[in-house]
């Protein structure tokens, strides 16, 4: 083998020289026996080798274009991490506008999971109660009015929606005995929500499943707890974030909720209050409810909703006291923590609510 | 041509008659030139400046339910059917008063109740058109006949070839010419064809062929009668090459300069307007006093024509989409001007 | 005397169709007249005027010299004089003989000087029949593009016939372009009774929810093929049969895609800048908020029509194409 006279990866036509041989009796080029691309060199220059050892591989590929007598119908894959950028065709546009749906809320089952007509059309039947329009018989209408939507409602009902679409909602509900609490509040200036605050954190170190999220290389295990605190607002809700809620005693965990509540609903807060999250409290007794079945914050996997803390008749040691006892209740994400793992959790949440040693976290 | 043949078979009034659209044609077509070198007239402006017996000649033999499937240097033709100095000016200057009501330009006219098949710039494609036109006479058994004519370029194309053959087979009545004005554009004769004589061609689809001085307006007249008389007869096509030259460019911007200026004038002593003096003269039929007055009488016309093609409107740009498709209404309209008046 | 005198109450083929609506016509209008290559002592290249000239004789059944210019012009002539010429093209390939002619006079008449020329052209096009580059071609396209023209394709017998009397009855220059492979291959029973299909009305051959195929000539067959087997996977095509190709009956075809959302435009003619090309493009222009999914256009290849069975198998486009093209535009 004298020389190469394409480089490698270099095209070739048929008949023109490609190589460079020395033989016993004559030197000569070699044509090219095929029209392509020189893609792969076996023998180096110098080289000496038997009469029949394979020298190279050209890679002659077919014509770029293939006459076709069928136009393509070219499949995008929809992009499903980029909510609310998502491309529609004009007919589920058009659809969506005259029956008022939310295109965000649907999940698509065309090709490369698009959002197809079919899509909207089952959508809207599902969705249509049936004999709402029908008037009750002889008496007169009253008519309807119409709130338009805010951008905290629209907000709101995506991310309620989307949330329940992610997770595999499971409740559970435990009853947890405030007395230590209630008792240990007495004179002083704080809520309850300290104190779960408090109970929470220590039963996310014990049960640190809990405190994950869901991705797509696994199931993270976040190390800091920040802790959410679901704030009522007038026009709907927040949920600004205690950052190392396990850190922090029960004082400044009563200030720090304090200033992010009043923050709230003065709409001071910053963006990033009301970020990065890793489990979520929601108290919703304040109107006497009892039981909630909320909704996860995503990407959390559990939200802990604390119900109204009510004097009730318990038996403890066979003899019915009275004790002041509030219901909490779980919704945990099934996909990462059983309900065993929940129920665990809860057992400790329980423990350190009703543990008591409040004052050694003041 | 002989004057005693000339007296003796045309009646003075015709002669006079021919002498009067020598002289709009000429006068008519002067004043199109003029407009167009102001500028006022825009795109093809082709004369028959020079050649205008052919034309008045040949229309002049006809009767009037026959038709005539002319070619651009053909304007005595038009005017001798009816086509009005007025509506040509119209035509040229783009007006809605024009025959195409500004859908086509310069000599493109038409007009079945005239007539006249109006052409398209492909050179030759009316000859087939004029045959069938004489077919459908035939097949009707109608006496109406229709003269159908092109340059010596025209006579290249396949189309003069395809119409002149059909015409021969079925002897169909149709009389065609040849303006042989001897170039067609800057194309001289001996880069069009490889004989002398366009007439040559009427032998080889079997149809009789005759060579005429195209500059004599008798001459041309009598051989039109002929050959029309022998389509009436159902004898079938008669084949006339008219010799003549063209004396102004291609058209109007072309300034010719291929052509030999002695060959020029060589023919201006043949103009044919002179010719037509001369004759009328010789016979007694006019005099310079005579010839004056048709001048002015012309130039009025002419100037007249130009007045109401001026007053004339434009058509508007939406009326660019109307007319292309006929209908129902439009067909049987034009019913009654197809076939020969009852 | 063959079918072409024959009111058959009973089944007859396409081709039959079409002999019936000549002689039908000729013997109801006078002015109509047959010209053509072998028309009248022959019959015919494919027999459609078998019989014809004993009946008319020589004087309306024209045997013209080998001349398409020639001929397609005297019919022009004959037209504006107040006669119904039907002029046959033996292959419609021969139709570019008389390109100038029917472009620029026929076409161009009415518009510039307002004389109507009620002239049809008969243009047996279309391949399948191992004819090769110059037996085979589909030419509609080059006439789509000329103001001036009506141009009908027909699919069924009953539209043969109904659509060539309709030509003939036009005021118009009407190019009616007869599908030879359909010649003896499809057939119906027709109405004894004198109908027309009316020039510009397309009909859905086959009603359908999902996907429109817009569609005309021998590929109207190919589409309902496709459709019975897309039915039992439950894709339901509508397959709209144009019909007359100019002027597009685009009530119909918007119509449709508004129900479906889905279409496939579907003809034999090249690809690019095929009549598919025009009616994608009014999709697009004018149906876009009903659309669920690309324009899909099948059509030949863009290469001459060859010859060699192989290729031209390669060539035709088939049901299978259809079948394809539905199932992924289905998904979409």
């Amino acid at each position: 083998m004298v020389k190469w006279l394409i480089p490698l990866g270099g095209a070739i036509e048929k008949d023109q020289s490609l190589l460079e041989v020395e033989t016993e009796k004559v030197d000569l080029e070699v044509p090219s026996p095929a029209s392509g691309v020189l893609n792969e060199i076996l023998v180096k220059e110098g080289e000496t080798v038997a009469v029949g050892t394979l020298l190279a591989r050209i890679d002659s590929a077919p014509p770029a274009e293939v006459i076709s007598r069928v136009g393509g119908v070219v499949v995008r894959p929809v992009d499903s991490d980029a909510a609310g950028e998502e491309h529609h065709s004009p007919a589920v546009r058009q659809l969506a506008k005259e029956h008022g749906v939310d295109l965000a809320h649907l999940k698509g089952t065309g090709a490369g999971g698009r959002v197809s007509k079919k899509d909207v059309l089952e959508f809207v039947a599902r969705t249509s109660a049936p004999g709402t329009t029908t008037a009750a018989s002889g008496e007169p209408s009253m008519g309807e009015e119409i709130l338009p939507l805010t951008q905290m409602r629209k907000t709101i009902a995506d991310r309620m929606v989307k949330s329940r679409q992610t997770s595999a909602h499971v409740s559970t509900f435990f009853e947890a005995d405030f007395s230590s609490i209630a008792s240990f509040r007495t004179g002083r200036d704080l809520t309850y929500l300290p104190f779960v605050v408090r109970a929470v954190t220590r039963a996310l170190r014990d049960v640190p499943l809990v405190n994950a999220t869901w991705g797509d290389q696994g199931i993270v295990i976040k190390k800091d707890i920040h802790v959410g605190i679901a704030t009522a607002l007038e026009e709907g809700l927040l949920v600004p974030v205690v950052r190392h809620a396990d850190r922090k005693g029960l004082t400044q965990l009563a200030k720090e909720i304090a200033d992010l509540a009043e923050r709230a609903r003065s709409k001071k807060l910053s963006p990033d209050e009301v970020q990065g999250g890793t489990f979520t409290i929601t108290n919703h007794g304040g109107f006497g409810s009892l039981f909630s079945t909320p909704i996860i914050h995503q990407p959390q996997i559990a939200i802990l909703g604390v119900g109204a803390v009510q004097k009730r008749a318990v038996v403890i040691n066979e003899a019915i006291a009275i004790r002041p006892m509030g219901y909490l209740s779980l919704s945990f994400d099934h996909r990462v923590i059983d309900g065993a793992t929940a129920d665990q959790f809860m057992a400790k949440v329980k423990h350190y609510l009703e543990g008591g040693h409040w004052e050694q976290i003041l | 041509m002989d004057l005693a043949d000339v007296t003796s078979q045309i009646k003075r009034a015709d002669l006079l008659h021919m002498y009067y659209y020598l002289r709009l044609t000429r006068a008519l077509e002067d004043r199109i030139t003029a407009l167009y070198r102001q500028g006022r007239i825009v795109g093809g402006c082709y004369t028959s400046h020079g050649m205008e017996a052919i034309a008045v000649g040949y229309a002049s033999a006809l009767e009037r339910d026959d038709v005539i499937a002319p070619f651009h240097r053909d304007m005595g033709a038009f005017l001798m059917r009816g086509i009005t100095p007025g509506e040509v000016l119209a035509q040229y200057l783009g007006k809605r008063t024009g025959p195409t009501k500004g859908k086509d330009g310069n000599v493109h006219m038409g007009d079945l109740k005239r007539g006249i098949i109006g052409f398209v710039s492909h050179l030759a494609d009316n000859l087939p058109v004029a045959t069938g036109a004489a077919l459908a006479f035939k097949m009707r058994g109608e006496s109406r006949i229709v003269v159908a004519g092109t340059g010596d370029g025209g006579t290249s194309r396949g189309d003069f070839h395809e119409a002149m053959n059909f015409a021969a087979v079925r002897k169909l009545p149709v009389v065609f010419f040849c303006t042989n004005n001897q170039y067609a554009y800057s194309t001289p004769l001996r880069l069009q064809m490889a004989i002398t004589d366009v007439v040559e061609r009427a032998k080889a689809y079997g149809m009789p062929g005759e060579i005429v001085d195209g500059n004599d307006v008798a001459a041309v007249y009598l051989a039109a009668k002929r050959g029309i008389a022998k389509a009436r007869a159902g004898e079938g096509p008669t084949f006339f090459e008219f010799k003549t030259m063209r004396m102004h460019g291609h058209s109007e911007h072309d300034p010719a300069k291929y052509v030999p200026p002695e060959l020029l004038e060589a023919w201006k002593k043949r103009d044919p307007i002179l010719a037509a003096e001369r004759l009328l003269v010789e016979a007694g039929y006019g005099d310079e006093t005579y010839f004056h007055e048709i001048l002015e009488r012309v130039k009025k016309e002419v100037e007249a024509a130009l007045e109401f093609a001026e007053k004339s409107p434009l058509p508007e740009g939406p009326e660019v989409l109307e007319g292309v498709f006929a209908t129902d209404a439009d067909l049987s309209h034009q019913a009654t001007h197809s076939r020969s008046a009852a | 005397m063959t079918t072409a005198t024959s009111h058959a109450t009973g089944e007859v083929t396409y081709l039959e169709a079409i002999s019936q609506a000549l002689d039908e016509e000729m013997m109801r209008d006078e002015r109509v007249f047959l010209m053509g290559e072998d028309i009248g002592q022959y019959g015919g290249a494919f027999r459609i005027t078998e019989g014809f000239l004993d009946k008319y004789g020589e004087w309306r059944i024209l045997d013209t010299p080998l001349a398409e210019s020639g001929f397609v012009g005297a019919a022009i002539g004959a037209a504006m004089m107040g006669l119904r010429p039907v002029v046959e093209m033996q292959f419609a390939d021969f139709i570019s003989c008389a390109f100038d002619q029917i472009t620029e006079v026929a076409a161009k008449n009415h518009y510039r000087w307002g004389a109507a020329v009620p002239m049809v052209i008969r243009a047996p096009f279309g391949g399948g029949i191992h004819g090769g580059p110059f037996h085979s071609e589909c030419p509609e396209g080059w006439f789509f593009h000329s103001p001036g023209l009506k141009l009908v394709a027909p699919s069924t017998p009953y539209d043969a016939k109904g659509l060539l009397k309709a030509a003939i009855r036009d005021p118009n220059p009407v190019i009616y372009f007869e599908h030879k492979f359909l010649y003896r291959r499809i057939k119906a029973t027709l109405p004894t009774d004198d109908y027309i299909v009316p020039i510009g009305k397309a009909d859905v051959k086959r009603p359908g929810n999902d996907i429109s195929v817009i569609t005309y000539g021998a590929m109207v067959h190919l589409a309902l093929e496709a459709a019975q087997m897309l039915a039992k996977e439950g894709i339901d095509l509508e397959v709209v049969d144009l019909r007359t190709l100019a002027p597009l009956d685009k009530e119909a075809i918007f119509s449709s895609v508004h129900k479906t959302s889905k279409a496939i435009v579907l003809h034999e003619d090249n690809k690019t800048g095929g009549i598919g090309a025009e009616i994608a493009a009014l999709l697009a222009e004018e149906c876009f908020d009903s659309l669920d999914g690309p324009i899909v256009r099948i059509a030949a290849p863009d290469t001459p029509v060859p010859f060699s069975t192989p290729l031209e198998e390669f060539f035709l486009p088939k049901t299978s194409d259809i079948v394809a093209a539905a199932r992924k535009l289905a998904a979409y």
